[in-house]
């Protein structure tokens, strides 16, 4: 059993090096630590690893040692679309699309270091948004969407502070850096032309901050902010074949982009119900209204601009998760509800976006006192997605579903 | 250590459970299908738009987008045990230009302008190498330049091709042998679906022409109103009781001013209209300097055609080049004396001067326009009573056409206006749909057919068609204003303006 733990956490290894940063699976990530994902992400009253930097900054205060944990988390998304349709009558609602399969993996990872008993230091280095979707370049959507991945890079300082036995404070710099690439195809002259828009973000600047209270030996409260972040996108946009001739003006060109990564904010309650149990509660909210359109500007031709309404609204998720200690191995399951931000006019394949429900579980085993292996498991169900009165005109129904597995390691010193 | 291996097995065993049980369905709903209806035999009836007719031509590479081929094919995909269903194609590149026995297809001449015209390709076959050989009618039956009339009409189909100089009749309906009018062969056919879509050149001659041509009485002016209905109903009505078990379709008649032949020149032509000049056109009736006055931005501006792409930059210009241009379309060639009104006097500014204004066949003015509209609005009124009592379900290219005018349609991510070549749904005729144009259509009718008859017939993939040989789309979103000689236009007007 020990050679088995010992054998996936160097294949955890392997992975982590292996892994080029490419995400998906939903414009936002909160798989940035798998013991916290292992309890549905409910993680923001407790934030008693180094994965606090993202759940809850003030949470590493309360830790006694430094540590060093990382990971990542593998998202095998698996989507369908049915139609286009025009109404319920249409049979095209048998017509299946499947999605390119793809596993991303957005790593985190995390060094925290204790200055003294109440001052606590640590960067962290992770993934929070990211989208991949690619469908077949002769798809039926071929003219919206072949191909779209979104990257997102997160470098955060992170500084917290104790206040007597109870109350923590924390506050970290989000100095972030991203990479934007769409693909569709473009029908001109009687053919289709590729276009490949492929930009890199300047570096841009956010905060967050966070507080924990623990009101007394059974339950502690946490509470963290994290800004929103206007990234601004530059780069090239590439037509395969261009055009030529003097009449039309179809060439390679610079184009340009701001997106608004939204704020979120936890807020959370745990409870430890005996020394070997603990449960805990959260509520995440995220101002995804700051996604009202996505914007391409063409440098050299400005006809060419591309907006696509979004009209994303505010949302929430819901997390419930526990971890069950018995020696040293660590039991822990939970559950997500995560409320889509997407109005159904504005689905689209580009991100076909539902309510879904995550079921999770994990193990955390202690290989020595220092060094813990934590992976966790998650089934990620998207409600079926019907779209009618589509915006862009594009009806049909989504199926999607996810499988994500994460994989840490954590050593304290 | 035993224990936490079993607890360790047991979560693996749960694990798979839950996602085993969590696959998602497809989602419910109808799979193609032909509900109760038995379809063995398609007949589609109807001139230039049923035929497939595009760019001023009808050629194979075309006619396999027409919109009866297209739902054919539908149909069959959606399980029709359907019998061939043939067509008169013309091999590329198509029918020959009565005046030059080229073909009369229009295609990109030059980038530069762009002009666009007959490339002067030799024709292939003059007829459909199938004339000869099919020994049944054809299952399209759009005869290019057919008029309400042409339904029933019994005339000798030679005759009546000299009489209104349009070949096209005795080449696709060949020998009364099948039948001595569309209706007889249709009937022949014995189909178990029809479309019917006539009744469009009743009006579109007159529109096309500035007003200029007579109807079928004589008279100027769109196919009287009350005939019309007289006509329609007789039609449909026979169509009903010799097939009383077919499904049928009727379309009605698209509003003129939604067509890009109409409304591509007049804000082209404005746009470069001097400041405190007018632009002095033609009235009808007047065949001297008579005139109107517009800016060509008032509400009720007339509609230039598209006639007057080749002529627009000779305003200003002391010219007489449309006269001699008709002269010379001529067979054999007339003097310029013969086509030029009294009073026209060509070394004055042309379009802006009183005494050479824009001729009256390249405008259709404020009362003309009201003219085809009150038609267009009388047909459709009677098209969706008569199709009412005959049990026939109306499919609305009215109304389709107006909203695509309106604000475009999104078809899978490509956007269609009307705009002329750029918006995608017209060929370079400006008249006629492209390949995806034809699509679009075709998608309106299994629209039709699916909810008034309970079929399941899967649309037309319109991403899988051809675009229009030329620059289009919303990446190319700039206008383009084709210069089209005059001659291009002689085997255009004769679809519908011979004869009368």
């Amino acid at each position: 059993m020990k050679r088995l733990v010992l054998h996936t956490a160097c294949l955890g290894i392997i992975l982590m090096l292996a892994a080029v940063a490419a995400f998906g699976g939903g414009f936002q990530i909160n798989e940035n630590g798998a013991r916290a994902m292992a309890q549905g992400g409910a993680f923001a009253a407790r934030a008693s690893d180094a994965s606090a930097i993202y759940f809850n900054p003030a949470g590493l205060a309360f830790q006694t040692q430094g540590e060093i944990y990382l990971g990542t988390t593998l998202i095998m998304p698996d989507v369908s679309f049915y139609g286009p349709v025009s109404d319920a009558n249409d049979p095209a609602i048998k017509n299946e699309s499947k999605m390119v399969s793809q596993t991303f993996t957005p790593i985190n990872g995390y060094i925290t270091y204790p200055i003294n008993q109440d001052l606590h230091v640590g960067v962290g280095v992770m993934n929070p948004y990211g989208l991949g979707t690619e469908w077949d370049p002769n798809w039926v959507g071929k003219y919206i969407t072949t191909k779209v991945d979104l990257q997102s890079f997160y470098y955060t300082p992170t500084v917290a502070y104790k206040f007597g036995d109870k109350f923590s404070l924390g506050a970290g710099l989000d100095i972030v850096t991203g990479t934007v690439k769409l693909q569709q195809a473009i029908n001109v002259v009687n053919q289709d032309t590729r276009l490949v828009i492929d930009m890199t973000t300047k570096t841009a600047l956010g905060f967050n901050v966070g507080a924990q209270y623990k009101i007394d030996p059974q339950w502690s409260l946490g509470l963290s902010y994290r800004s929103q972040v206007k990234v601004d996108a530059s780069g090239s946009a590439t037509f395969s074949p261009q055009f030529t001739n003097p009449a039309i003006n179809v060439v390679n060109d610079d184009a340009s982009a701001s997106i608004k990564l939204p704020a979120t904010g936890f807020a959370g309650v745990a409870y430890k119900v005996n020394p070997k149990l603990e449960l805990e509660a959260d509520y995440q909210y995220i101002g995804w209204s700051s996604y009202k359109e996505l914007d391409i500007n063409f440098k050299n031709d400005p006809t060419k601009d591309v907006t696509s309404v979004k009209d994303y609204k505010d949302t929430y998720m819901i997390r419930v998760g526990g971890e069950y200690t018995m020696d040293e191995w660590q039991f822990r399951a939970g559950y997500l509800y995560d409320h889509t931000p997407v109005a159904t006019a504005y689905v689209d394949p580009l991100l076909p976006d539902a309510n879904r429900n995550g079921v999770n579980l994990g193990l955390g085993y202690h290989i020595t006192k220092q060094l813990r292996a934590d992976v966790a498991y998650m089934f990620l169900r998207f409600n079926q997605r019907q779209v009618t009165g589509s915006a862009i005109n594009f009806n049909g129904t989504y199926n999607s579903q996810a499988n994500l597995v994460g994989i840490d390691l954590g050593y304290t010193f | 250590m035993k224990v936490t291996t079993q607890i360790f097995a047991g979560l693996i065993v749960i694990i798979a459970l839950v996602v085993s049980g969590c696959t998602q369905s497809a989602p419910s709903g109808p799979s193609a299908g032909l509900g109760s209806v038995t379809v063995t035999q398609y007949v589609s009836i109807g001139n230039s738009l049923t035929a497939g007719y595009q760019s001023n031509g009808l050629y194979q590479s075309a006619q396999i987008y027409s919109y009866p081929n297209l739902i054919s094919q539908q149909l069959v995909a959606a399980g029709a045990n359907l019998k061939t269903f043939n067509q008169p194609i013309w091999p590329d590149p198509g029918n020959p230009d009565p005046a030059t026995g080229k073909a009369a297809r229009l295609q990109l001449i030059s980038w530069n302008g762009p002009v666009i015209g007959p490339a002067g390709e030799a024709v292939t076959a003059g007829a459909p190498p199938t004339a000869g050989t099919l020994a049944q009618p054809y299952s399209n039956l759009g005869i290019p330049g057919a008029i309400l009339y042409d339904f029933l009409d019994t005339a000798d189909f030679t005759a009546k091709a000299a009489a209104r100089a349009n070949g096209f009749f005795p080449a696709i309906l060949r020998s009364a042998v099948f039948g001595n009018s569309i209706y007889a062969q249709a009937k022949n056919l014995n189909p178990d679906i029809v479309t019917f879509w006539l009744g469009n050149n009743d009006v579109l001659g007159y529109a096309t022409s500035g007003g200029t041509a007579k109807n079928m009485v004589g008279t100027d002016g769109p196919t009287p109103s009350a005939l019309f209905a007289q006509m329609y109903t007789t039609s449909v009505g026979a169509l009903h009781a010799s097939l009383p078990s077919a499904k049928i379709l009727v379309a009605n008649i698209p509003d003129v001013k939604a067509v890009p032949f109409f409304t591509t020149m007049g804000p082209e032509i404005a746009a470069s209209i001097p400041a405190g000049v007018y632009l002095r056109y033609q009235k009808h009736g007047n065949s001297g300097p008579a005139f109107d006055s517009t800016r060509l931005t008032e509400a009720n501006a007339p509609l230039i055609t598209l006639k007057a792409a080749a002529y627009a930059g000779l305003l200003g210009h002391p010219t007489g080049q449309w006269y001699r241009d008709v002269a010379a379309s001529f067979n054999p060639p007339v003097p310029v004396s013969a086509v030029i009104g009294a009073g026209i006097d060509t070394t004055m500014p042309f379009g802006f001067h009183p005494q050479n204004p824009i001729p009256d066949a390249l405008v259709l003015d404020a009362d003309e326009q009201a003219t085809a509209a009150q038609s267009t609005s009388d047909f459709n009124a009677t098209i969706a009573s008569v199709a009412a009592a005959a049990g026939a379900a109306v499919v609305d290219m009215n109304g389709f056409f107006n909203s695509v005018k309106a604000s475009g349609v999104n078809v899978d991510g490509e956007i269609f206006t009307t705009e002329f070549i750029s918006g995608g749904l017209f060929s370079l005729d400006g008249v006629h749909p492209s390949s995806k144009g034809y699509g679009i259509v075709a998608n309106q009718y299994i629209k039709t057919m699916n909810s008034a008859f309970g079929m399941h017939v899967p649309y037309v993939n319109i991403n899988s068609l051809p675009g229009i040989p030329i620059p289009l789309g919303r990446i190319a979103a700039k206008r383009y204003i084709a210069t089209i000689p005059y001659s291009a236009w002689k085997s255009f007007d004769a679809l519908w303006n011979g004869g009368f």
